[in-house]
Parts: structure tokens; sequence; C-alpha cells
């Protein structure tokens, strides 16, 4: 089966080019415009849970991104995450110490050749753990 | 070959204004206790000059009883005594009693001025309070409470100095008849009554000057006090409009570079062939498009950068002891596909040291200065990093480019903001001037010593001194 992939950003060009790559990579994709949408869709029981998600940082407000995967991470632990920001390590300050371990940040632009092998290593590590 | 040198001495941040304990203006346990020592090492030196004269008064007894002083008492070395004992308990109470309810640095104080007063107490009255100007030696007590004690706790300070010199003044004149030793001395003995009035007189103005003393000095320190407290607001206000303004730098540079990366995202799609075939020229023009969009995103994170480590507000920006290598490692890491993309030979020898550093200041620091070196040498061409132990303490490391070189007069000018030299910017033109700005602030910032020695067509060379560093062995 696919692996699914959730994907949250506001900026449709970033939201299409990362569907289009995934796509043609065989994943399933599920793109969200809003952090409440995904969360939603979380919730939502007769839809399928993603295996990751990739989740911009700077969406409606400064940090919706880092509050949003921490209100994920404790309810879905196994969740994985890759944060895809434009401002790429500057964001790290804004994570509490310890967490270099498991943060995967992701500068933009969206390169595919690096997209899919941070995502592959991601699901491999989910898969190892499991 | 030209030189240039930079250093920086900025003043710790640490200051005394800020233990200031808000609004009730009273001064926190940390000067406190700092002042506590230093009434303990003066206590010392005191008794060190009391046992001295003890000394000196024994030694030269026989003299002294030809000019009619008998040296037979023995207050002396029962002040030294106490004050000896009392400093210790002092010391004990403040290194090894855990600090509590009944062990605070202001009862630790309170109990020193008490038995200070004592002991002065005795002095006062076996010198003489109403003939010698011993007396006066109560004043130093109650400047010291005014400093270190509210308006209200050094009142009770001076009434307590009121009282014992009252009570001094009233046992030598009114109820004992015994003559102080300074009388002895004196020939001009002076009628009982006459005496007495003169003590009375003495004694009101004496508690007098201290009600005033207390007044002037608990009035200026209040008026410091309260300036200080304005500074610690100040500063706090300045705190807060720090971060703020580094919040709005971050959205405004996300603002900008969002719309490039987004351009930059479809070029990948395109070049990647997401999108469909295309021609060589195509190819051609997309990559052209794709560095200019580039070189602006890292002009717009270098700003960021720069203005981040000039306001240096973040809570995260804490120096920590880190390794050399590990930090060079980490910038040669990011570098590594440039570097492969010039054909660059790169020669690291280095002793591994820990300095007291920003990690991501001295990262930022060496990836500028490398990256550098990378950009203004030819292709083929080798870069040297090495280090050079000075002493224990005392280390250098040297990045060494074999590039472009810098011309004499430019030197001078490298580390000032948004400056490049008409030949830097023909060699690179993405340069923003701004690189080596960074670099100068992030030396500023954990105190380093860079000097640059540069000679046109011959190669440039960084040398960044670290102090306070320890050698790891390997």
């Amino acid at each position: 089966m696919a692996p699914r992939i959730a994907h949250v950003d506001d900026d449709p060009d970033i939201r299409e080019a990362v569907s289009r790559i995934l796509t043609k990579n065989g994943y399933e994709v599920d793109s969200y415009l809003s952090m409440q949408d995904f969360i939603e869709s979380l919730q939502d029981e007769s839809k399928e849970q993603p295996d990751l998600a990739i989740l911009d940082v700077m969406v409606e407000s400064m940090d919706a991104g880092l509050t949003t995967y921490a209100q994920i991470h404790k309810r879905y632990p196994k969740l994985q995450a890759i944060f895809l920001t434009s401002l790429g390590d500057m964001i790290r300050p804004y994570f509490e110490d310890g967490s270099h371990e498991w943060v995967c940040i992701i500068e933009k632009p969206v390169e595919p050749a690096s997209l899919l092998a941070t995502i592959n290593d991601r699901l491999r590590k989910t898969g190892e753990a499991a | 070959m030209a030189i240039t040198e930079f250093s920086w001495d900025k003043p710790s941040s640490h200051n005394s204004l800020l233990g200031i304990n808000g609004e009730k203006l009273k001064l926190s346990d940390d000067v406190l206790i700092r002042n506590i020592r230093w009434f303990i090492t003066f206590r010392w030196i005191l008794i060190a000059i009391l046992v001295f004269f003890e000394i000196l008064m024994l030694s030269a007894s026989d003299m002294l009883a030809q000019l009619g002083i008998s040296e037979q008492q023995k207050w002396p070395i029962a002040i030294i005594f106490i004050l000896f004992t009392a400093n210790i308990a002092y010391l004990f109470a403040l290194d090894y009693c855990k600090p509590s309810k009944y062990n605070s640095p202001s009862i630790n104080l309170w109990a020193q001025i008490i038995v200070d007063l004592i002991c002065l107490s005795v002095v006062v009255h076996y010198f003489g309070s109403t003939s010698t100007p011993i007396s006066f030696f109560y004043v130093l007590h109650i400047a010291l409470a005014c400093i270190f004690f509210s308006v209200r706790e050094s009142l009770y300070v001076t009434i307590l100095v009121c009282i014992m010199d009252t009570i001094v003044i009233a046992i030598d004149n009114f109820l004992l008849t015994q003559v102080p030793l300074s009388v002895l001395v004196n020939s001009d003995f002076l009628s009982e009554n006459a005496r007495r009035d003169g003590a009375l007189i003495w004694m009101l103005f004496l508690d007098t000057l201290f009600l005033v003393v207390w007044y002037v000095i608990s009035r200026l320190s209040l008026i410091v006090r309260n300036h200080e407290s304005h500074l610690l607001q100040a500063y706090k206000q300045i705190k807060q409009t720090q971060v703020e303004k580094d919040q709005y730098a971050l959205l405004i540079t996300h603002q900008l570079k969002s719309p490039l990366d987004a351009i930059r995202s479809k070029i990948n799609l395109i070049k990647d062939g997401y999108l469909g075939e295309m021609t060589p020229e195509m190819s051609g023009a997309l990559e052209q498009m794709d560095f200019r969009a580039k070189n602006m995103s890292s002009l717009i994170l270098d700003l960021l950068r720069l203005e981040r480590l000039k306001t240096n507000c973040l809570d995260t920006a804490k120096s920590e002891s880190i390794p050399i290598k590990t930090i060079l490692k980490k910038c040669i890491d990011k570098l590594t596909p440039s570097i492969n993309e010039k054909k660059i030979a790169l020669t690291i020898s280095v002793d591994n040291f820990s300095c007291q550093c920003i990690p991501d200041q001295l990262e930022i620091l060496f990836e500028n200065i490398i990256s550098n070196a990378i950009i203004y040498s030819h292709e083929g061409m080798s870069i040297e990093i090495f280090s050079e132990i000075i002493s224990n303490h005392q280390a250098n490391i040297v990045i060494v480019d074999h590039g472009i070189g810098i011309e004499s007069k430019d030197l001078p000018n490298i580390f000032n903001e948004y400056f490049y030299s008409p030949r830097a910017a023909l060699h690179n033109k993405a340069t923003s001037g701004i690189g080596l700005s960074i670099v100068k602030i992030a030396a500023e910032n954990n105190k380093l010593k860079i000097k640059v020695a540069s000679e046109p067509g011959v190669g440039t060379s960084f040398t960044i001194a670290f102090n306070n560093i320890k050698l790891i062995k390997e």
C-alpha cells in the first residue's frame, strides 16, 4: 500500500508542487490549507490516517506549525513530521531544548530529490520503530 | 602584504543594576552577599590592626607607664576575640549553612551591625565618649545601613546607634566615675559639673548629627535606587521591544522569501521533468532564473541573520563550551557542495579545543569566512584551515585561501555593512556586502579577535583568536 502523506501549506503553488512530486512517485497525498483542516481530518475516523505530515511553520500565525505539531505529537506519537519552511534552520531556536533529535527541517524551495530522500528516510525510521 | 585587525571589548552584560528587587527598592541578595564578603574582609583588616596595636602596647608598656598610662585593661583582647569569632560565624552562615528564613543575607548583615555597634560602644567607652572623636565612627554604620537597607531599617539602625551612644555617655559621665584613657594624658582636669554639662551637650549634638546623617544619606540612597529601578524598567522595555522587533523581522523575511520559494519550487519541478520535456535553451534560461532567485533569497536570509545578531535577544543565544572541530565539521559539511563544484582542495589540520561561545553564531562566523574563501578562490585552488595553539588558554584558527585577495585600500572597510569592492563584485556577482558584517557582529558577541592579511592575486588569511580555551586530548 502506498504511504499516505499529509501536507499543510497556505501557499497554493507549494501545495501543487509537493502534491505533483509525491503523486508521481507513488504516494497518496492529502493537501490542507490550514492546520485546523488537518487536525479535523485526523479526528475524522472514517478517513485513513497519514503516515507522515509535512507542515509549514508560519501558517495563520508565527508558529502555527510548531504548536500544531506539539498537539498532534501527544495524541499520535507514531506520526512523523517534516517541517517545510522558508526560514529553514532559523526556526530551530523556537523548538524546545532536546528536540534536535526528532525535528526535521527542510528549507524551501521544494527540491524533488531531497524531499523524496527525506520522506523515505523518515518513513524507514517509523518502520524500524514499529 | 596588507594586514587589518579587529578586536572587540564589550562590557559583560551582567550588571549590578539588575540586582534591585522590584518595587521594594531593596538590594537583591546577590548584591548583599557581595558586600557582606567585603565587610568581612574589612573586619579582618581591622582585627589585624587591633592585634598589631595590642602587641605594640604590650611591648612598649614601660614607656607608656612613664607617660602615666597603665595598660592593664583586657578589653582590646576581648574585642579582638569577639570580632574574630563573629567574622568566622558570618562566613560559616554564608558558605556552609542553607539559606532559610533565619539565615538570609539581610539577617547576616543585621547581626554584623549589632555586634559591631556593641564592640564600638565598648571601644568608645574605654577611649572616652566625650573627650575623643571616636564616637564619629558610629556614622560609618549609619551610612552603610542607609546604602544596604530600606529607609525604615536604616532608621532602626540610627535609633540603635543613638541609644548606644547615649548609654555610653550616660555610663561614662553620670553613673561611673572612672576616668577615661585619654583624660589620663590630658593634664587639664575639668570640674565634675562642667564635665557633666559638656557631656549632655555632646550627647545631644551627636544624636542630632546621627539623625541628620541618616536623613541625608537615606534620601540620597532613595534617589539612587529610584533611578536604578527606572533603569531596570527601561531595560525590560528594551528587551521586550527587541523580542518584538525580532519577530517582526522574521515575519517580513518570511513574506519576502515565500514568493521566491514558490517560484523556485516551480522551477525545480520543470528542471526535474515533472512538467514534460524541455529544450536545452529553456533549461539554461531556467538555471539563470534560479541562480538570480537563489541570490535574492540568500540576501533576504542574510539580512535577517544580521538583524538577529545585532539584537542578540533570543534567550537561546547562550554561550556554552563547544569543541572547535564539531563546529568546523558542521560548516564544512554544509559547504561541501560548493567545495566540490569548484574542485577546491581543502586541507584541515586542527588540534581540537573547546571554547566558550554561542554555537550558532560561531557556526555562522566560520561558514561565512570559509564560504568567502571558496567564492574568491579560482577553480582547482587550495584552502588550508589550521590551528595555532599559543598557550593552554589561547589559540588561533587560521583560514588561508589563494584566491583574488583584497587590495590594501579596501582592507580596512571589509567589515563595514554593505561594503564590497568592485574587484570582488566582478568575481562574485551575487555579493551582498553583508557576509563580513555578520562575521564582525558574531565575533563581537563572542569576544573574538579577527586578523585579516591579504595580498591581491596571492590570497587572504583570516586569523580568529580565541581566549579562554581548553585543549581537548584525543
